[in-house]
């Protein structure tokens, strides 16, 4: 299949030795890409949580297993694109929702989302661009404040590529954020001797990374939104193992994780 | 729609380049100045940039074509060179090796010291200013132009007693300022002159964003030819561009 991609590659003045192998694996991640987002919407309806999974894993007696423990919690899921963005898209999706409805949380949210660009310019991100994708966020903060956003709006909204991708932009900046100023603290947390910023170039800031447990501590804690996630795993046990973050806090989102993606639950 | 393959350009990168376009016309920074290709297509770019004072590069005028992807801001573009640049990170038909710019992907230098990379916050302006802090401190990690590279250390590593990477720059910086006077552009020689912000062009309506679209966008008159026109005294704050690895 690589093969077949570099063959079809122009050569450009003969120079097929300097042809940049990054460009060609970025050339045949953008053809899968596609094919996914032809296919999974970037964030799709509520479904029925136990007749989803079940229907899955009908030949997999672990994930069987698992689903009917979910489905004893949780009676929805609500699943997102599989595009590397999927953790802070349901993140964003999920606490949004939840604040249509849940105006005492507004308020605090509000008050720390809207303090945030500034303590990013701090750090060096660029004002022209940074303000462009402030400002897109934060009048979805405020449309939701206002009680001028319905259910279906929201959804629509996350469904706008342009809208639900500088969304993404904006959440993956304040993790960024969070990471470099609290760096002492979360270089426990990555491996080899990179430096935290170095880090949050390679893992963080560029779209389409997938996130790791270090990005979920940051961001909810930097937010101050707990989040529970769910583990879908081949391990032993019965049980859906949760873990919250930040630790001890009481969950705002909920969501369910199977080996290398996140979607949203529903409590009963 | 927009010529070449690949996937349809996104609202998103309409915008984006839109915005900064408009904004690097009313704003010039210093040490370049940019205009589209065609313009009917955001999506080129010609660039030029001037030698820094006080270096090597002094009085050049390197002209490059940037090419952004159909999901800019979330790629970088490309840059390659019109005007004959040897330089360790420049490939031999100009294409620009700059860390800026390399792919979000996973890549095996992942322990190297921490340089800029892409992000969808970058933009032009940070780029260029990347690009030019380039020039006078190539990266000889990972050269593009690897003759250019031994060069260059030996140059260094002589303390400039070994002029053939100085000749050679040198040779192409008149070459190029030649170039520059055919276009009828002044390049500026002293530090103060080259931090100088150009006068702002003439007061156009301003641009509606939310009516940008791919089909109808319209860039304003016809006359922003890469002429550095008068110099408007007044420094702005704006970042050096140093700090680049």
């Amino acid at each position: 299949m690589g093969d077949a991609t570099r063959e079809a590659e122009p050569r450009v003045d003969g120079k097929d030795a300097q042809v940049n192998q990054d460009v060609l694996i970025m050339e045949q991640q953008r053809q899968i890409e596609e094919e996914i987002s032809d296919a999974i919407p970037l964030v799709g309806a509520k479904e029925d949580l136990l007749g989803t999974l079940e229907k899955e894993y009908i030949s997999d007696p672990i994930y069987s297993m698992k689903a009917k423990d979910l489905s004893s919690k949780y009676n929805s899921i609500r699943r997102t694109r599989p595009d590397g963005n999927c953790f802070f898209r349901a993140f964003a999706y999920a606490y949004f929702e939840r604040l249509l409805t849940c105006k005492d949380d507004y308020k605090g949210f509000y008050d720390i989302v809207s303090k945030s660009k500034d303590d990013l310019i701090e750090l060096g991100f660029p004002q022209f661009t940074l303000e462009d994708f402030y400002e897109t966020f934060m009048e979805v903060v405020e449309r939701i404040g206002s009680g001028d956003m319905t259910q279906d709006e929201l959804y629509e909204l996350f469904n706008n590529q342009g809208q639900s991708n500088y969304i993404v932009v904006y959440l993956r900046l304040i993790t960024s954020g969070k990471l470099q100023r609290d760096a002492d603290f979360y270089l426990n947390f990555i491996d080899g001797n990179r430096t935290m910023t170095a880090f949050c170039h390679q893992e963080v800031e560029p779209m389409f990374k997938e996130s790791d447990h270090i990005h979920i501590i940051a961001l909810s804690a930097a937010l101050n939104v707990g989040v529970r996630v769910r583990y879908m795993d081949r391990g032993d046990s019965a049980q859906v193992i949760a873990h919250d973050f930040p630790e001890g806090a009481t969950p705002a989102v909920h969501l369910l994780y199977r080996p290398g993606h996140y979607d949203i639950l529903y409590e009963q | 729609m927009m010529a070449g393959p690949g996937p349809q350009p996104t609202g998103s990168a309409v915008r984006a380049l839109g915005l900064e376009y408009r904004s690097l016309q009313e704003e010039p920074v210093e040490g370049f100045r940019v205009k589209l290709v065609n313009e009917d297509n955001l999506f080129e770019w010609e660039v030029a940039i001037f030698g820094p004072p006080d270096t090597l590069y002094q009085g050049g005028y390197f002209k490059a074509h940037m090419k952004f992807p159909a999901d800019y801001p979330y790629s970088p573009p490309s840059i390659r060179f019109l005007t004959k640049v040897w330089h360790p990170n420049v490939y031999e038909n100009g294409d620009l090796c700059i860390s800026i710019l390399h792919p979000p992907v996973d890549d095996p230098q992942s322990g190297e010291l921490p340089c800029e990379r892409w992000n969808p916050t970058q933009n032009v302006r940070t780029i260029l200013l990347s690009v030019i802090s380039l020039l006078n401190e190539p990266n000889t990690s990972s050269p593009a132009n690897v003759d250019a590279s031994v060069m260059y250390r030996r140059f260094k590593d002589s303390k400039g007693r070994d002029k053939e990477y100085e000749n050679i720059i040198r040779k192409q910086v008149s070459a190029a300022r030649l170039e520059a006077e055919k276009d009828g552009v002044v390049v500026p020689l002293t530090l103060e002159d080259y931090c100088r912000k150009p006068k702002a062009k003439a007061a156009e309506p301003p641009v509606d964003m939310t009516d940008f679209y791919v089909d109808d966008y319209d860039i304003g008159d016809d006359d922003d030819d890469l002429d550095m026109g008068d110099s408007d005294a007044g420094d702005d704050g704006d970042d050096s561009g140093n700090g680049e690895s």
